[in-house]
């Protein structure tokens, strides 16, 4: 219920239409709901907007807490540090999934984790090395991560070429093994054996950044650490199909490089680069275009007529076959557009998409709802939202099996023609000139319902209201036909509605000759 | 633009130009007319290898007669991108102006890792595996017994290559390594034999310096080299270490243990085919009696890294007859080998000159020094009798005869020195065994000699005559060019003290100080919550950086440090290392900030980098300079002298052109004083105000904010900054158009400028 309240306040349409439909009791709580189910789920576990990255810091780093009197140490580990330790140590998190919970327990395997921790610490490789021999679980923690190394092969080639220092490797042949000088510091020669066993923090610090800087890979938030370790290996094996199949990469990483070799301050000056646009979520976009082109929207309140063209429609057409005709020829070139036209056209097309955001219907060339008194618009947006709800509703009812449905049914029927009753009470004289009238005039007679009378009554008072005609009295009729426009496709669902209830409630009828008894 | 130096057009790949490139082109057009070596010095930032780039082939396209050629030495692959990268740029630009006339082949060469596109081999670990691992497939005799067998592996793309034969070549134009890779795997050739093949007529090859300077490796690559050919050693202060690197050998006890290793396994190898096959030992036995080592023309397949004695000083006659047989040169290996064991056991460290020590293994186990200088040879001969492919399993015994070949070679130039165990760790024993070399213009003379113009350029040649001494040679051209700047787009400062007052420095007695260390922590705490995007902090050596890294970690600074930016660190591992830097990079570019710690090469300097100057080679080699070239110890390798590259080297890095802008942080105590600061690079030195020599970490940050606003282009367009630049603050042009050129006669400009 909580919930609920918590939706109205968000959403008072939604308020609006559960007053109207559960207060008015034509639908019932739960069917008004039921229909609503994955808005309470989703809203109720709603994640802010913003995705949350990792932290900066490294958070499993941590010192365990002693309590001063026995040698025993207690980490407290939280769903955070256990992911952050799963997406920076992939060993960790392979060797979770394969032992936990078949071969040790949860609390059996972390303490194996930071024994191992503590035995890096103590930089004594040796004993590292003694304790991996005893115990191969635990050497598993102990042991260079294999996952890593793979991944540093892989990533390793498709770094960035002017800074690749693993090439010189193999290009210098002065590092022969013996050959040239020894050089200072890098004479660190391990025994082969224990080298598996070398780990340092600088690395750890490196993987980390590393892993911050990709951001964060999947989205579970549950404290689960199996499910945790499970997405982040599903994320990986993604990203790896993901490179397996991503060609461009390296064009684009050869383009960067050819940009980076440019000295830009000997350039000319040039335009701003044009960077590719993609729009991933374009709802997302348009709504945050929507303040900038309203704000320019006032200056050019005649709608988009202000883009002029002196071409005639003609000589725009053989333009456009022009163009055809040389892309079917030459192919599409890099930029298919200039990037300046696109400009215009992408700012022109965002102050149309986004001023139209509430416009119903199909035609997006005007904008006739931001033309219109706020409460008009907000009452027209209204009786669109509750006829859809009905309708719904209406539709969810078929075939009608039982009893309950069929009364449904006709209660919803009779809602029509409320909600047509109240559509009446717009002020715009002429939607009713066009619509209502015929629909209600054309179909209530086949609807037994008793306030029929009533609300065309009703109707024919309302479209006759002096006061509420006046305001529009000087529209004009191009202005008009655009509105009926809009109406029309809320019109064509209600006319499919009513013929399909018609056919039916015939059907029924031929049916209920034979069998007197009535409904099933 | 183009325009004109004296007799040449030259084509250069933007609107406008830097002076001190102008006048850097003009030096270098008068050495390649005086077919003449030429050194310059030019900061870095300043666009040297576009300069370079443009001036050379633009020379060689006015003179289609001549067959100047462009051989460009890089000291790195990354830096070898770099360059096939600019050069495509200037190659575009050059081909829309001339058409097909520009039209001409650039390409780099590495090694066989970097250039195999064999899926199989080039997975292997190392260099010495993927050449082990293609040498098993391309091998002349493997390819042979294949043609019988087809069960016997060959790689399809040498195959492919052989197949095609003279068809394969390169179309004109730009390869980089990456763009050779792409094209063998498109036609389905080898990339790296391509390569090889076509470097013979490649208009511009980009390499490393080792296939140049170390005859192992020139013997093969660089042999056929027209001597027009232009040659550039880009990033050259370090050049002298790579020539004596080249000549330079070390034998370890592990190196002792795989010798006897390999000398058991090719006893067998012999035994086997005296057994199967003697006819073919017998054959290797005639050869060697003829007076060939080499089996004359080897397949491509088969070449091997060369002699490691420079080709002037490889001795032309036949092989001395005692090692004709394979088993009595497999026992006189055996014997060096023993001698060297009972060498390493000394426990005082010993040197020699290489004519001692031939002499005593004259006396002691009977090798002449004429048979050591065969030892190279006579190996390769046996190896290939043999047909062993796994050769990454033999380099031991090949370490051991370039080892023996070097030094039966040089009488002069070189010593043996003997240590027990490292300076640093007497209790560990790790005996060594070295020969080093001293003198470095050994392995660069032949490239002196072969080629008719040698130019050596980096942004740290100072003090510039100390060169021509080093590599003796003889420049006729030697510039030094500064830096035009017409904003203060670097700030460098000294910091002397942190926020407590206390001095900082890296000197020996205050390094493991818990307050010296706090303090650059709160140093570099403070400035990564200033500073925008990226910081780089050099330290001055690995153990250093992980000490202060770990005690950083223990005291919570490192994590105070992360909250603000993201921290990478440069570990002994390149993989590891070269991620970390790509990543450091996204981190800068995307605005997440990063902090990268790297070792001496704010940029922070943390101390003053400091060479390991105990080491007895160093001091060998200075004993040597001192005698031989009558250069001080003072005037090479002191300290100072140490300091001044390697420090400017590192906060070089600051800016990569002149529209980005940085600050430096130089962390010692010691810059404050006023006979090690002067060391730094001029155009370093003439940004550090007075009031900056001497600041603490408050007052640093203090600056940092400060600066960083005005540090900052104040014009955000392009348009803005160009226009800035052009008019210039201070009234001397920093940027050249093509009208400014051509208005004022080139000859004079150079010299007008500077």
């Amino acid at each position: 219920m909580a919930i609920m309240l918590i939706l109205f306040l968000i959403c008072s349409e939604l308020q609006k239409l559960h007053k109207q439909f559960v207060i008015g009791d034509i639908l019932s709580e739960t069917e008004f709901w039921a229909t609503r189910m994955k808005l309470l789920d989703d809203k109720a576990s709603r994640k802010p907007k913003q995705r949350v990255g990792l932290k900066s810091d490294m958070i499993f780093n941590v010192k365990p807490s002693s309590d001063g009197q026995s040698n025993r140490v207690t980490f407290n580990l939280t769903p955070e540090i256990i992911h952050q330790i799963f997406a920076e140590k992939p060993a960790v998190r392979q060797a979770y999934l394969t032992f936990v919970p078949s071969k040790m327990t949860e609390k059996d395997f972390w303490t194996k984790y930071w024994r191992a921790e503590y035995l890096h610490s103590t930089k004594n490789i040796v004993a590292a090395a003694a304790e991996a021999a005893e115990d191969e679980e635990l050497a598993v923690f102990l042991k260079q991560d294999d996952i890593l190394a793979n991944e540093a092969r892989r990533k390793i080639r498709r770094v960035d070429p002017t800074l690749d220092m693993e090439a010189d490797e193999g290009d210098d042949y002065t590092h022969l093994p013996d050959h040239g000088l020894p050089r200072d510091g890098s004479k660190d020669v391990m025994d082969s054996q224990y080298e598996q066993y070398r780990r340092s923090f600088l690395q750890d610090l490196n993987r980390h950044a590393a892993v911050v800087l990709e951001g964060r890979a999947i989205d579970v938030e549950s404290g689960d650490t199996r499910s945790v370790a499970e997405a982040l290996a599903r994320s990986k094996q993604v990203e790896l199909a993901n490179e397996a199949s991503d060609g461009n990469v390296n064009q684009e990483r050869l383009d960067r490089i050819s940009r980076m070799a440019e000295i830009e301050d000997l350039q000319a000056p040039r335009d701003h680069p044009v960077a590719p646009l993609s729009i991933k979520d374009p709802r997302d976009y348009f709504d945050s275009q929507q303040a900038n082109a309203l704000k320019t929207f006032g200056d050019t309140l005649a709608g988009t007529k202000q883009m002029t063209s002196d071409l005639s429609t003609s000589e725009a057409y053989g333009s456009l076959r022009e163009s055809i005709s040389e892309i079917k020829a030459v192919g599409l070139r890099a930029p298919i557009v200039k990037s300046e036209v696109a400009l215009k056209v992408l700012n022109g097309l965002n102050q149309n998409i986004s001023s139209t955001k509430y416009q119903i219907g199909k035609n997006a060339r005007e904008s006739v709802l931001d033309r219109l008194p706020k409460i008009t618009r907000d009452e027209l947006l209204l009786h669109w939202t509750s006829i859809q709800e009905l309708l719904k509703h209406f539709w969810s009812s078929y075939p009608i099996t039982t009893t309950y449905l069929y009364t449904k049914v006709n209660l919803a029927i009779m809602m029509y023609c409320n909600v047509i009753t109240s559509v009446s009470s717009f002020p715009l004289q002429w939607v009713l000139d066009e619509c209502e009238i015929r629909i209600i005039c054309g179909q209530t007679e086949g609807c037994h319902v008793k306030n029929l009378s009533k609300a065309t009554g009703n109707i024919l008072s309302k479209c006759h209201d002096p006061a509420s005609t006046t305001d529009l009295k000087e529209s004009q009729s191009d202005f008009r036909h655009q509105v009926s426009l809009l109406v029309q496709p809320m019109l064509q669902a209600l006319d499919a509605a009513f013929a399909h209830y018609d056919a039916d409630l015939q059907k029924r009828s031929a049916k209920s000759g034979e069998r007197p008894n009535g409904l099933v | 633009m183009k325009f004109q130096i004296e007799d040449v057009t030259v084509y250069f790949p933007y609107d406008h130009i830097y002076p001190e490139q102008h006048a850097c082109m003009v030096e270098l057009k008068r050495a390649l007319d005086a077919k003449g070596h030429c050194l310059l010095e030019m900061p870095t930032g300043t666009g040297k290898t576009i300069a370079l780039l443009s001036l050379i082939t633009s020379y060689a396209l006015s003179k289609p007669s001549s067959l100047v050629k462009l051989l460009y030495c890089t000291r790195t692959v990354h830096e070898m991108e770099k360059t096939l990268a600019e050069l495509k740029l200037l190659h575009r630009y050059q081909c829309l102006h001339l058409g097909d006339a520009a039209r001409t082949l650039a390409l780099g060469l590495s090694s066989w890792k970097n250039l195999c596109i064999d899926p199989a081999v080039v997975s292997a670990e190392n260099r010495d595996s993927v050449d082990a691992g293609c040498r098993k497939l391309t091998a002349s005799w493997v390819r042979a017994l294949a043609v019988e067998n087809p069960n016997i592996l060959t790689c399809r793309f040498y195959e492919d290559y052989e197949k095609a034969a003279s068809e394969a070549v390169l179309p004109p134009g730009v390869y980089t390594l990456q763009d050779l890779r792409a094209f063998g795997k498109e036609k389905g050739w080898c990339p790296y034999f391509l390569a090889r093949h076509m470097v013979q007529f490649a208009n511009v090859v980009v390499y490393s310096y080792q296939y140049l300077l170390d005859p192992k490796v020139a013997g093969i690559i660089s042999k056929e080299m027209q001597r027009e050919s232009v040659v550039v050693f880009d990033e050259a202060h370090n050049i002298d270490n790579v020539c004596i690197e080249a000549l330079s050998v070390s034998v370890r006890r592990q190196t002792l243990e795989g010798a006897t290793r390999n000398l058991n396994k090719m006893t067998q190898e012999i035994q086997r085919f005296k057994n199967t096959d003697a006819g073919r030992l017998r054959a290797e036995y005639n050869r060697l009696v003829d007076g060939l080592a080499q089996r004359g023309n080897l397949p491509i397949g088969d070449t091997w890294l060369s002699n490691p004695v420079l080709p002037d000083d490889i001795l032309k006659q036949a092989v001395p007859g005692h090692i004709w047989k394979a088993e009595s040169f497999v026992s006189l290996l055996r014997r060096l080998v023993q001698y060297l064991k009972g060498r390493l056991e000394t426990e005082n460290v010993e040197k020699e000159g290489p004519v001692a020590f031939v002499g005593s293994i004259n006396a002691q186990v009977g090798i002449d020094q004429k048979t050591l200088r065969f030892c190279y040879d006579r190996l390769h001969s046996l190896m290939l009798t043999l047909e062993i492919t796994d050769t990454d399993e033999f380099l031991h015994i090949q370490t051991i005869c370039d080892f023996a070949t070097l030094m039966g070679t040089y009488t002069r130039g070189f010593s043996i020195i003997i240590e027990p165990f490292d300076e640093r760790m007497p209790h560990i024993p790790d005996p060594v065994l070295q020969l080093s070399c001293h003198d470095a213009s050994l392995a660069i003379k032949p490239v002196f000699e072969r080629f008719q113009s040698v130019v050596i350029t980096s942004g740290t040649l100072s003090p510039i005559d100390l060169y021509p001494r080093l590599l003796n040679f003889n420049p006729v051209v030697s510039r030094s060019f500064t830096m035009s700047l017409t904003r203060d787009c670097i700030c460098p400062v000294v910091l002397t003290r942190g926020s407590d007052q206390l001095p900082v420095s890296t000197k020996f007695d205050l390094r493991s100080d818990p307050g010296v260390e706090r303090n650059y922590g709160r140093l570099l705490l403070e400035m990564v919550s200033v500073v925008p995007d990226g910081i780089v902090c050099f330290f001055v050596s690995y153990s250093y950086m992980d000490g202060i890294v770990n005690s950083w970690n223990e005291t919570g600074i490192l994590k105070e440090i992360m909250q603000h930016k993201l921290v990478f660190i440069e570990t002994q591992d390149v993989v590891e290392t070269t991620l970390a830097l790509d990543n450091y990079r996204k981190a800068c570019g995307c605005g997440r900030g990063a902090v990268f710690f790297s070792v001496a090469r704010l940029v922070i300097m943390f101390g003053v980098p400091f060479q390991y100057t105990l080491s007895r080679i160093l001091l060998a080699r200075l004993e040597y300079l001192r005698e031989t070239f009558q250069i001080k110890e003072g005037d090479f390798l002191t300290f100072d002298a140490l300091l001044y590259r390697q420090a400017a080297q590192c906060v070089g890095r600051v800016i990569r052109s002149k529209a980005d802008y940085g600050m430096m942080i130089f962390a010692d105590k010691r810059y404050s004083r006023h006979d090690k600061r002067s060391k730094l690079p001029g155009w370093i030195l003439s940004h550090l105000r007075d009031a900056h020599l001497n600041l603490s970490t408050d007052m640093a940050v203090h600056i940092a904010r400060e600066d960083f606003l005005n540090l900052f282009p104040p014009w955000c367009s392009s348009y803005g900054r160009w226009r800035n630049h052009k008019t210039g603050g201070s009234g001397k042009k920093t940027l050249l158009s093509q009208e400014d050129l051509e208005k004022v006669g080139n000859v004079s400009l150079g010299e007008m400028l500077f």
